[in-house]
């Protein structure tokens, strides 16, 4: 039997035997088989003796289930490590932060209890996936759409306090900020609803969503002080009508007002669909056809254009630039999309267009223009998500295809937040081009464009690796850990990491002597004073484990 | 036990056989009732990444390696027993992760499997 360190196997034992009567048997896993099933399957760690695995797995199915759970864990001071649906692949999966914690699988909690058409907006348990919501939305045939991430199978609740995106309207993409209340487990087994939740006989929980008082739900997402058992969410209405544009651009001086004019008009909400930078001059597909890209194959180049680029500085030469006037192949293309009634979309286009046409040579084109609901049967020409439908062709990345016979075992994402300007992707090409060359890492060919999901900044997203060799493994995990202090050093920080590199990201965010940190420690331990919830999720540890290896 | 009427006996069974041989079926195929909960399983679990067409990456990843020896369809495979789903989905493959009991059961792995494996001959 696993034990989880610091606890006596005959407190363990209790505790299993008492978690036992909380959820039933069958719930309560233990052996080496069930719980290799909690491992990360993407760990950067596999099979080395640094990976995080769990000493056993609870699963309950009621929020009373869970409150009991987080009572008998303080009492034999056993941690645990609540997972939603556990499929948070790239970024730790089901395997906890500390080795030896017991996975407080909630994938059973997956009612969904509310969706409201009339004011669009639900209310879910953490086992809900998008896949789950989205086909309830349609077996009631609701019309109001969800934003999902590119992997279907996650929780709604747990990427939302993981602080994922999607891809459907500004005001929908980020999933935390669209959320409207939440029902959390503290760590003393206490039950808290945030916002007008608070009011015991409110009916707008999910509709107003910071009650009075201190706001406290973001102290809930990516940390360790609470067990969120119920969540609320605004939906988007199902628009009327879909239009999908391009703005091309000749030049590669044109990067900067290309981005600040896309600032202006998505900050206006002249357009608030997920814009998507690309280049075809320089072979960068726009990150929501990637998928596209893996399926059929990249866009044909001819010799003359491959050998330009493999001579490219930050992406430009003045050779390459002249092939492209020469051939009419934009060094910039950015992708819009608008939902709504096609008069008001086609008016924003309208607008759209009147602001890029003062950067000479743009062109304009309108690539779909579809009413809502799609046709069942076109819907695998486009980017699912983008239409709020779940799937899981995001998997193309990095499984076999014709394009990429060698498949990886796994990915980590690095993703820097940097400022929404044309020169900050110049510089964190520069910055991390260089690095990357240095540590010897294959993260870049000519240049990176970063993806759009939030307003206000970029993410700057570098896909690296996970193999079946741990010498790799070691080299690109350390190489992982000195971007991060390079991009530190830069400004720039992480949105969201694995648990492996949690610490080396919170590191980064030094303010006044790590200010930000101490007073994550002062809450922990406020709030958790036995340390019993999730111990060194965002490296924020317990007093009893701070400074110790995890 | 039910017996069958006289008559019917081995020359039956022999006569189906052959047709299910013929029509390119295991035994017990298309019967609706076997298969529905492994069906349903697969619908929920695998469909997304295994159904047919390149937008499956699942699909995609087999016909690849597999270059037309075999479907790169897994509901097509005739080779497919019931202990190698088990073991795929309870260890993954490639990028595909692993599937704890709290997302597919044991017995909802034993009927996926029987259904998975239903083409193949030894099962």
């Amino acid at each position: 039997m696993r034990v989880p360190p610091g606890v006596s196997q005959s407190d363990f034992s209790a505790a299993l035997a008492e978690f036992e009567t909380v959820v039933g048997k069958q719930w309560v896993f233990t052996s080496d088989e069930d719980l290799d099933l909690y491992r990360d399957a993407y760990s950067p760690f596999l099979n080395e003796p640094e990976e995080r695995i769990a000493s056993a797995a609870v699963a309950p199915s009621a929020t009373e289930e869970v409150q009991r759970i987080v009572r008998i864990a303080n009492r034999y001071r056993v941690p645990l490590y609540a997972i939603s649906t556990g499929k948070n692949l790239g970024y730790g999966g089901s395997a906890p932060a500390y080795s030896g914690c017991v996975v407080l699988d909630l994938k059973r909690m997956n009612r969904i209890i509310e969706v409201n058409e009339a004011n669009a907006f639900a209310l879910l348990e953490p086992g809900v996936s998008y896949f789950d919501l989205y086909r309830y939305i349609q077996e009631r045939k609701l019309k109001v759409w969800i934003d999902c991430p590119d992997p279907g199978w996650g929780s709604v609740v747990g990427n939302a306090i993981d602080r994922g995106g999607g891809y459907t309207a500004a005001n929908y993409r980020n999933h935390f900020d669209s959320h409207c209340g939440m029902e959390v487990v503290l760590p003393s087994g206490e039950l808290l609803r945030t916002g007008m939740g608070a009011i015991p006989k409110a009916d707008t929980w999910q509709q107003y969503k910071s009650g009075c008082g201190p706001w406290i739900d973001g102290i809930f997402s990516q940390s360790n002080y609470g067990v969120v058992t119920k969540m609320g969410f605004w939906l988007m209405p199902q628009p009327e009508a879909y239009m999908r544009c391009t703005v091309s651009l000749p030049r590669y001086r044109d990067l900067g007002p290309m981005v600040e004019t896309l600032n202006y008009l998505e900050n206006s909400r002249i357009t608030a669909g997920f814009p998507d930078i690309a280049s075809p001059l320089i072979g960068y597909p726009p990150i929501a056809q990637i998928q596209l890209w893996n399926e059929s194959g990249p866009p044909h180049m001819t010799d003359e254009h491959r050998k330009l680029l493999t001579a490219v500085d930050l992406g430009y030469s003045r050779e390459l630039e002249a092939y492209g006037l020469k051939s009419q192949i934009p060094y910039w293309q950015l992708w819009l999309s608008f939902h709504g009634p096609m008069e008001v979309i086609e008016a924003q286009w309208q607008a759209t267009q009147r602001h890029f046409a003062k950067i000479e040579g743009a062109k304009f084109s309108i690539v779909d223009r579809v009413s809502v609901p799609l046709d069942p049967a076109k819907i695998e020409q486009f980017h699912e998500p983008e239409f709020g439908i779940p799937s899981l062709r995001a998997f193309s990345i990095g499984a076999r295809t014709p394009w990429n016979p060698t498949p990886s075992k796994g990915h980590m994402w690095f993703s820097p937040i940097i400022p929404r300007s044309g020169a900050a992707i110049i510089e964190a090409n520069r910055v991390f081009s260089q690095a990357a060359r240095d540590l010897g890492m294959p993260l870049f060919r000519s240049f990176t464009l970063p993806a759009c999901f939030w307003e206000r900044s970029f993410i700057f997203i570098l896909a690296t690796p996970v193999t079946e060799d741990p010498e790799t493994n070691k080299r690109y995990r350390e190489g992982f850990k000195k971007l991060i202090e390079i991009g530190g050093q830069h400004g720039w920080g992480e949105y969201r990491t694995a648990p492996v590199f949690q610490k080396s990201v919170m590191d980064v965010y030094s303010f006044n002597n790590h200010a930000l940190q101490r007073f994550h420690e002062t809450l922990k331990d406020a709030i958790d004073p036995n340390g019993v919830l999730s111990p060194g999720r965002y490296d924020i540890w317990p007093r009893h484990l701070r400074g110790k290896p995890s | 036990m039910n017996r069958l009427p006289r008559g019917l006996g081995l020359s039956f069974f022999v006569v189906v056989a052959a047709a299910m041989i013929l029509l390119g079926r295991g035994s017990w195929a298309e019967d609706p009732q076997t298969f529905a909960a492994g069906r349903a399983v697969y619908t929920k679990w695998c469909a997304p990444c295994h159904d047919p067409g390149v937008t499956h990456p699942g699909t995609n990843a087999l016909t690849v390696k597999y270059k037309g020896v075999k479907s790169g369809v897994l509901l097509e495979w005739k080779d497919l027993s019931v202990n190698t789903v088990k073991v795929i989905v309870r260890h993954g493959i490639s990028v595909m992760p692993q599937f704890r009991k709290t997302e597919i059961s044991d017995q909802e792995l034993d009927a996926l499997a029987a259904y998975l494996a239903r083409n193949t001959p030894s099962n």
